[in-house]
């Protein structure tokens, strides 16, 4: 389903040269919810970016449901990005002048639905996220955990095969994001994939399947290992 | 280390803008410094003196159409009775006056059969030609009465004597005093003689954009012609009145003429600048809009960078910055922009100067335009961002703790 | 998908009305300014009878004085003499020809309560009526044989018709001009071609004349010479005769050909003219003979005016700066929404969309700012005809080319403004934006 073979991504400038991924190795399977912990700088986040089309590696090989991904243009990654990935960002990244219904459709617009196909989609997905009856408020009419399950609606309409969560709860209260997360492992069982970066032990292990990245390299590590521990042990190398 | 491209493109995209800024106000200052060079060069030439005393004069035309209109007559008798109406100061037949556009134009020379002549325009007056137009003589005589004469349509021969304004006599005898080149001869039609009688301080030729414009030669003879014109003098304030009188005086004789452009001196004026005029009202008017857009478009910059910068200026002011600090930076951000810009902007200023001299034939800027616009587009600019800056200076210190 | 970006673009518009406003305002000064002058100039270079500009040709022969040029480089008179204008068209070897010239004189009062009438003529032959195809109210021009007879035949202006038969037909009618009687044989309907291209000596812009008769009766009637009249050698003798015979430049001389390319023949005609002429003793200077067709004419005669070409390159750089402003307006704004480009990156839009999208948003700032500009025009214009007076008459009116020409630039360069900041925001990596915001 997704599968990235010795990936290696690199920053330079003219004086430093960080290695944020290097020999990366991972395979996800369909139906898959795994959680990626590590410490900050560890190369999580690159990670996501490169597994959601939105920054490119320099070495290694990256195949999206079977086809690499190498050498594509931007009009064919926009595509892939719009048809098969579904993305929550830590702060939500709706846009404020838009209201709900329209933030959804920013996508689907994208798609080339017909107008009926995305009004259907856009009531359904903000139907999921229990929000269908606040289509035509805003974004800063809504609280943040309100705010995420809208960004998540936004990112379900499409029915995408992939969901790529950078810390979804980073900016919410433990409250709120328990919620989100029971609606991540919801949709989850129904069959679509999540790819999680999180720092919170507690909601890594919610993840049927937790990674760790450690330099810009995986660990694969039980579900219920103490990821809290494993953290402690990278702080103290 | 993914901040560092953000970074990058931050500080480049600052950079455009501020280009963006300079470079307007370099166009700007070219357009301004040149559009007021042009409007200057006109006013320039607007402020000549036509040498007459406009406020107090007026000319008409008429026209015989009639075999019963003898010309001879009606030249005679009109103007006698246009020199007796009350307010009258003096009147001349014409046949042409300075700015009117229209005249009469020949060349003079000191030796017969020269081939360098000097181009005079000439009026056709009398004795009363000098008092009516309201010059001076410098030197030498008037005409008197006598030896004023008539001339037909195709008269080839010319009188014996002319008058001259000094700047013609200067052309013909640079090396003369106007006393010396009384009683000069010159000659006009190749071998024709003609003495120099009397020398005239100053009158313009019709034609305003002539680069002769000061050669005249007043000639003692009363055109036959079927039309012509008259110049009345008149007393302070009677002008608008006798305009009316003159008109209703030579229509009453019925005689099968018609009357035509009745017309004040000053009124002449301004229908021959009429151009130069609407040149400098357009040039004065994409002026002011050009700096009201420029200091406008500086008021957006500002007002938008200022809004981007909320966070950073709360931060600052949290960290110890006064109200003035926050000012001082955007005026000084702002100060050194627009100085780069008019560094750009005195070259590209020249250039097209050069490129206007070249085409157009236009005179070269002086240096003083330069600094002039330098100084008047840094105010225009601090103005500017006086607004905004207030604004900025005004924003809380609180911001730095608030998330956006 | 057009629409939709309509819409976002309104709403982004909306939300910004002082940046908008400043935009718009700058795009439509500009414009306004551009538009106002180009249509002045443009009006000026128009062709004035384009369905036979390529056909008609202003002739040009050098009787000028042997020492010098009648003006540098070399270039022979823009008129003609008497002697020409009445040889050459007689000479019929083009397929029309038409000398011509003007003067004036008074038209009588036919009746008590009218007021004599002082008429601007145009003298000229037959030809010119088919030649310059001047549109016709009642009746038409004279004939060939009229000129040869030098009957007493006029043509009539519109206004001149209006004038002295209160715009009834007069054709067949007399109308007594300095003391001649002519018959009527035509009325023209409007005909105010700009430039006045077949004569341009005291204006590019004049009005035409009032009436019109043949260029013949000017000897047979001693008519007055108006216009420009411009003589190098001293006229020998003091008659009407010796002034008509003398090198003076007082005429114009137009020929017709059916195809461009008998000017080649035309020429050899017009060598072979002034060597006879040489023969007589005219024509002291190297033969220097031109054909000019009407708007290599205009070109030559530089019918538009310095004052306007310099009004025109100065708004032309106005637009500029609105524009730069423009483009710092747009950049600044672009730059504050790359949190929205990044989220419409990573949900699917290519760049190509994103600057499609964007360039929607620019494109309707032009169109705005163009309907501005090209109400500025029309202020502009009339007020270039309220500041000139006359001279500008028919040379401030908005066509439907300059319309479109308006539209188009005031869309063009704010698609063009817009460029730079679209390709700015658009390539942007969208990873960097989302993290933080």
């Amino acid at each position: 389903m997704l599968k990235m073979t010795s990936v290696r991504k690199t920053f330079r400038t003219d004086t430093i040269e960080t290695h944020a991924l290097r020999n990366f190795d991972l395979q996800v399977e369909e139906g898959d919810f795994v959680a990626v912990t590590g410490p900050s700088g560890s190369g999580k986040t690159t990670f996501l970016n490169v597994a959601g089309l939105l920054e490119t590696f320099d070495e290694g090989d990256y195949q999206l449901d079977g086809k690499s991904v190498q050498g594509m243009n931007d009009r064919q990654l926009a595509q892939l990005r719009n048809e098969k990935i579904g993305f929550i960002f830590q702060s939500f990244n709706l846009l404020p002048d838009l209201n709900l219904f329209d933030n959804v459709d920013v996508p689907l617009r994208y798609r080339g639905f017909n107008s009926a196909e995305r009004k259907q989609r856009i009531e359904q997905a903000l139907e999921t996220v229990g929000l269908a009856n606040r289509m035509g408020h805003y974004p800063a009419q809504l609280s943040g955990g309100q705010q995420q399950r809208v960004a998540i609606a936004r990112a379900l309409a499409g029915s995408p095969r992939f969901l790529l969560a950078d810390e979804p709860t980073g900016n919410l209260d433990s409250n709120m994001a328990s919620g989100v997360l029971d609606l991540l492992s919801e949709i989850n069982a129904q069959g679509t994939t999540i790819i999680m970066v999180t720092h919170d032990p507690s909601l890594a292990q919610r993840a049927q399947r937790n990674i760790f990245v450690r330099d810009g390299q995986v660990t694969e590590v039980q579900t219920g290992t103490n990821i809290q521990e494993l953290l402690q042990q990278t702080a103290q190398v | 280390m993914n901040q560092i491209g953000p970074i990058f493109r931050a500080l480049l995209r600052n950079k455009v803008g501020a280009l963006l800024l300079a470079l307007q106000i370099a166009l700007t200052m070219t357009i301004i410094v040149n559009a007021i060079h042009m409007i200057e060069n006109r006013s320039s030439m607007m402020a000549r003196e036509s040498g007459m005393d406009e406020a107090n004069q007026f000319h008409l035309m008429y026209v015989g159409y009639k075999d019963s209109f003898n010309e001879r007559v009606a030249v005679e008798t009109d103007l006698l009775e246009i020199r007796k109406l009350n307010g009258v100061v003096d009147a001349t037949q014409i046949n042409s006056t300075p700015l009117s556009g229209g005249g009469w134009s020949m060349g003079l020379t000191t030796t017969p059969n020269s081939q360098d002549g000097t181009p005079v325009s000439l009026y056709f007056v009398d004795d009363h030609g000098l008092n009516t137009l309201g010059v001076e003589l410098v030197a030498g005589e008037n005409f008197s009465p006598t030896e004023v004469t008539y001339r037909l349509s195709n008269d080839k021969q010319w009188p014996q004597n002319i008058l001259l304004t000094e700047a013609a006599a200067k052309n013909l005898f640079p090396d003369l005093t106007p006393a010396e080149i009384i009683g000069q001869t010159v000659f006009i039609r190749d071998d024709e003689p003609m003495t120099i009688k009397g020398i005239i301080d100053h009158l313009q030729a019709p034609w305003v954009q002539w680069s002769n414009v000061n050669n005249v030669m007043l000639v003692p003879q009363r055109g036959l012609w079927n039309a012509n014109r008259y110049l009345v003098r008149t007393e302070p304030g009677e002008r608008d009145r006798l305009m009316r009188e003159v008109e209703e005086l030579l229509l009453a004789k019925r005689d099968g003429r018609l009357i035509r452009n009745v017309t004040a001196m000053d009124e002449q004026r301004d229908d021959a600048y009429q151009d130069f005029f609407a040149l400098q009202t357009v040039l004065w008017v994409i002026v002011t809009v050009l700096t009201l857009v420029t200091a406008l478009g500086i008021v957006g910059m500002v007002s938008f960078t200022v809004n981007q910068r909320r966070k950073q200026i709360g931060t600052r002011r949290a960290l110890g910055a006064t109200k003035g600090d926050i000012m001082r930076q955007f005026m000084l951000e702002n100060l050194l922009i627009t100085s780069s810009g008019l560094i750009i902007g005195v070259a590209s200023s020249i250039a097209l100067n050069i490129w206007l001299v070249d085409t157009f034939s236009l005179p070269r800027i002086g240096w003083h335009y330069l600094p002039i616009a330098m100084v008047v587009l840094v105010i225009v600019g601090q103005l500017a961002v006086l607004g905004p800056a207030r604004k900025a200076a005004n924003l809380s210190p609180a911001l730095a703790t608030r998330t956006t | 998908m057009i629409a939709y970006y309509g819409r976002l673009a309104l709403l982004s518009l909306k939300k910004n009305v002082l940046l908008t406003g400043l935009m718009i305002a700058a795009i439509g000064l500009g414009i306004g300014a551009a538009m106002t002058t180009i249509t002045v100039n443009y009006l000026m270079s128009a062709d004035p009878i384009p369905n036979k500009s390529e056909r008609l040709f202003a002739v040009q022969v050098d009787n000028w004085s042997p020492n010098e040029a009648y003006d540098e480089p070399n270039l022979p008179p823009d008129q003609v003499t008497w002697l020409e204008a009445t040889q050459l068209t007689e000479a019929k070897m083009a397929y029309r020809q038409a000398g011509m010239g003007t003067s004036y004189g008074v038209i009588e009062p036919k009746g008590q309560d009218q007021k004599p009438y002082l008429a601007s003529v145009r003298i000229t032959y037959a030809d010119f009526f088919p030649m310059f195809e001047p549109p016709f109210l009642y009746g038409s021009g004279w004939t060939a044989q009229a000129d040869e007879a030098r009957e007493l035949v006029i043509v009539l202006s519109k206004e001149a018709n209006n004038e002295i038969f209160g715009g009834a037909n007069s054709v067949g009618e007399t109308v007594t001009f300095s003391g001649n009687v002519f018959r009527v044989v035509g009325v023209l309907d409007e005909w105010e071609p700009k430039p006045k291209f077949f004569d341009l000596a005291t204006g590019a812009f004049n009005d035409m004349e009032d009436v019109y008769m043949p260029y013949t009766l000017k000897q047979a009637l001693e008519l007055d010479t108006s216009g420009n009249n411009n003589c190098w050698k001293p006229i020998a003798e003091e008659t009407f005769q010796a002034f008509l015979n003398s090198e003076c430049v007082n005429s114009q001389f137009w020929v017709e050909f059916e195809d461009p390319d008998d000017k080649h023949a035309y020429l050899d005609f017009l060598h072979n003219y002034v060597a006879e002429q040489k023969q007589l003793g005219r024509f002291p200077r190297e033969q220097n003979n031109r054909l000019h067709n009407v708007m290599e004419w205009l070109e030559y005669q530089e019918v538009v005016a310095d004052d306007a070409q310099m009004m025109m390159y100065m708004a032309l750089m106005f637009l500029i700066v609105c524009l730069l402003n423009t483009i710092a307006l747009l950049l600044a704004k672009f730059t504050g929404r790359f949190g929205e480009i990044a989220l419409r990156r990573a949900v699917g839009a290519s760049r190509r969309t994103l600057m499609l999208h964007y360039s929607v948003e620019a494109a309707i700032v032009g169109v705005l700012g163009g309907l501005v500009g090209l109400i500025l025009a029309w202020l502009g214009l009339q007020g270039i005809s309220a500041l000139y007076g006359d001279s500008t008459e028919g040379l401030t009116s908005l066509d439907g080319t300059m319309i479109a020409v308006g539209f188009a630039l005031a869309i063009v360069s704010s698609i063009l403004a817009a460029l730079y900041p679209t390709w700015r925001a658009c390539s942007i990596a969208p990873a960097g934006q989302l993290k933080t915001q």
